[in-house]
């Protein structure tokens, strides 16, 4: 089962990373992959259950469910439910953890999933660059304009 | 209960920063505070259970069990069996974690002990800002940055 593991540090204090990651439904704001968001059946974004709904700025589509989020570990997990590449069984965690020497951020994103045979390090490299190593650059960005 | 929780981010990979803070009888070779170090009973000190009694710069003498030890997640756990800090029931954890994103390593050092109330803003102050940030500030000079 493939594993994708990325990390990196964020040059701001979790609180500030926290409130923009926390929100299920806005990775349209920040994220470069995503171009269109919603949470299905007008749920609020933080109800552990609901669905988002994404358009990709591809087109495609895909529908992710939040399987936990806590403000107390400054974390959440989602797993995908449908998807236009082949990704089963794909949960993912993301975790915030503060580097108190310099009030910075400790950002930890990894998932599991399962493919078919000979796409495994294809479909890892893709999640791990396109999506985690993206959204890190892009949430640098993203906190910097904000300032 | 008192809580202590420090962390850094050393810029060395975390198999080279592991390999520095993983021996249980090593702290002198790394940690500016601690003279000098060795396991009781002449046993492994990376044997779960290892007594190790070391000796800071300052005199003070301690003794810690080792109660974890993993290669695999890079974590070493113990508690304080003797000191002259006046706490009880103190465990703390050095855990190393990669950052993938350039070759560094994030690490942190927690501690949970009881002690009396007038005195822990003192010990979470020494331990925290003293012992444990003074390792990190030794490990990040040792590892340029």
């Amino acid at each position: 089962m493939p594993r994708v593991v990325k990390s990196t540090i964020i040059d701001a204090p979790t609180d500030q990373v926290w409130a923009v990651l926390r929100d299920f439904n806005g990775h349209d704001r920040w994220h470069p992959e995503v171009a269109v968001s919603h949470i299905e059946r007008s749920q609020s974004a933080d109800r552990i259950g609901c669905v988002r709904r994404f358009k990709l700025a591809d087109g495609s589509e895909l529908r992710e469910q939040l399987l936990a989020l806590s403000d107390l570990e400054q974390s959440f997990s989602y797993c995908l439910l449908d998807t236009p590449i082949p990704l089963f069984n794909y949960v993912a965690h993301v975790r915030l953890l503060p580097v108190t020497d310099g009030d910075r951020t400790f950002w930890h994103w990894e998932s599991r999933f399962t493919t078919r045979p000979g796409d495994e390090k294809r479909l890892a490299e893709m999640v791990g660059e396109q999506i985690y190593q993206a959204g890190f650059e892009a949430i640098r960005k993203h906190l910097s304009e904000a300032q | 209960m008192a809580r202590v929780f420090v962390s850094s981010v050393i810029n060395g990979r975390s198999d080279r920063v592991w390999a520095r803070v993983r021996d249980f009888n090593g702290l002198p070779n790394w940690h500016p505070a601690i003279a000098e170090s060795r396991i009781e009973g002449g046993e492994p000190a990376d044997k779960i259970g290892c007594v190790r009694d070391f000796r800071l710069r300052n005199g003070d003498r301690i003794r810690e069990k080792l109660l974890g030890l993993s290669d695999y997640d890079m974590f070493c756990t113990y508690s304080i069996l003797e000191s002259p800090m006046g706490v009880e029931n103190y465990v703390a954890t050095l855990r190393l974690t990669p950052v993938t994103d350039g070759e560094r390593t994030f690490v942190e050092w927690t501690a949970e002990f009881d002690c009396s109330p007038e005195r822990e803003a003192e010990l979470v102050a020494s331990i925290g800002g003293g012992v444990f940030q003074g390792g990190f500030d030794a490990l990040k000079r040792a590892f340029g940055g």
